[in-house]
């Protein structure tokens, strides 16, 4: 999930997991890994969407599809390193980003698509020791989910495919806000949600 | 096409949808586990969807964002929320503001004609019940239930924006769709914090989002 060849900072994070990564990994393994290999099993094939997606829109589903797994990978790595009260929040969340990246995955399928492989490993430049950190690196990692919605929606040409990828976005900006309740920063901080909260 | 005959359509083509919708009474999202629900397939509204041109719909969220700016004021002004509802939900009426002047400014563009709000009591909860939002203002019986109200109110709006989302066609006006749908999810996060029990997990509990439609 997360790359192991790094720094001992990195490794700190990855051991700081421990055995509560068993549990919460074989979900995550089971939500993301496994969900290329459902996609070949017979019958379980999507009915295919009309109007049809776009080429340019199984590129834009791809491309959020791979960071929905990079944040799936930190909400692992780090919720053991969270205290409780947050660590239960962040194993809904961890939850709501796999169910993001079945949706996605669902939606590159439906439109002829494959749902790329995961990558080996999604490295992050500064391995987060601390609660403190761990809710920062979230954060950050749920606005540029934002961010990357935000600018890809209005791209995606028919309408439904618009709304249900809009279903993902009110949910990354109801963790961004809970997250920012978390970290003492002012839930809502604006009228409109940009990514840059 | 009437507006009346428009919303039937709504509520039919909701009532259709409501095993996808969060807010539902059997919402997937609860029922199955996150892992089982990563390969479903996705969540796309198949029903018919009733054509509206875009100065319809800028009307329409017009029309529903004054009504959630009047729960807001008048509840807020009440008193009746506790001291920690009162804090949080302080700047939500200069957001719903921030939003209709917004929409307001799409619509005088495309020459439309800015709906006027409710501007009473009665006129709010006629409103409401059209919407098929329980609760009505001036007969409130304590903070939970008017959070409550608001909570329902605010899934309404965004049911009606990811609706939008589905006809409109300028990107400009997608993204500001996107924008505000995106702030009232995060109004509905903070108002699920006002309900017991009070914590994060059960004030953002699923997935996917899509509001009441």
């Amino acid at each position: 999930m997360v790359t192991t060849d790094g720094a001992p900072s990195r490794r700190a994070f990855l051991s700081g997991a421990g055995a509560a990564l068993a549990g919460v990994g074989a979900v995550a393994l089971g939500g993301c890994g496994s969900a290329g290999k459902a996609a070949d099993a017979p019958g379980d094939a999507p009915q295919p969407l009309s109007p049809a997606v776009a080429h340019d829109d199984v590129a834009i589903l791809t491309r959020a599809l791979d960071l929905e797994r990079r944040t799936v990978t930190a909400y692992v790595a780090a919720i053991p390193l969270l205290p409780r009260p947050e660590a239960h929040a962040a194993n809904q969340f961890l939850a709501d980003e796999l169910e993001h990246a079945g949706q996605l995955i669902g939606l590159i399928r439906a439109a002829g698509g494959i749902g790329p492989p995961r990558a080996d490993s999604y490295p992050f430049a500064n391995p987060p020791t601390t609660p403190a950190q761990v809710l920062a690196l979230l954060h950050s990692l749920e606005s540029q989910q934002i961010g990357l919605y935000l600018r890809a929606i209005p791209r995606l040409a028919p309408g439904p495919i618009r709304a249900a990828v809009s279903s993902i976005l009110t949910v990354d900006a109801e963790h961004v806000t809970l997250l920012r309740l978390q970290q003492g920063q002012t839930p809502v901080p604006g009228p409109f949600v940009t990514g840059s909260e | 096409m009437s507006a009346h005959r428009t919303r039937r359509e709504l509520l039919a083509a909701g009532a259709r949808l409501a095993p996808l919708t969060p807010a539902g009474a059997g919402a997937a999202a609860l029922i199955f586990p996150a892992a089982a629900q990563a390969v479903r397939a996705p969540h796309i509204q198949k029903f018919p969807m009733p054509v509206f041109d875009e100065t319809d719909r800028l009307q329409r969220l017009i029309r529903l964002e004054l009504l959630l700016l009047y729960c807001y004021r008048q509840v807020l002004g009440a008193g009746i929320l506790n001291h920690g509802a009162q804090v949080a939900l302080a700047t939500f009426p200069a957001h719903e503001e921030a939003h209709v002047n917004a929409l307001e400014r799409r619509l005088r563009a495309r020459g439309g004609a800015v709906p006027p709000g409710p501007v009473s009591h009665a006129q709010a909860n006629r409103y409401l019940a059209h919407r098929g939002v329980g609760g009505r203002l001036g007969q409130l019986k304590g903070p939970l239930d008017a959070v409550r109200l608001l909570l329902t109110l605010e899934q309404v709006t965004i049911g009606a924006y990811n609706m939008a989302l589905t006809g409109v066609q300028d990107t400009d006006l997608v993204e500001l769709i996107c924008q505000i749908m995106a702030n009232e999810a995060q109004h509905d996060a903070m108002l699920g914090m006002q309900l017991p029990p009070f914590k994060p997990a059960s004030a953002a509990p699923y997935g996917l989002v899509s509001g009441l439609q």
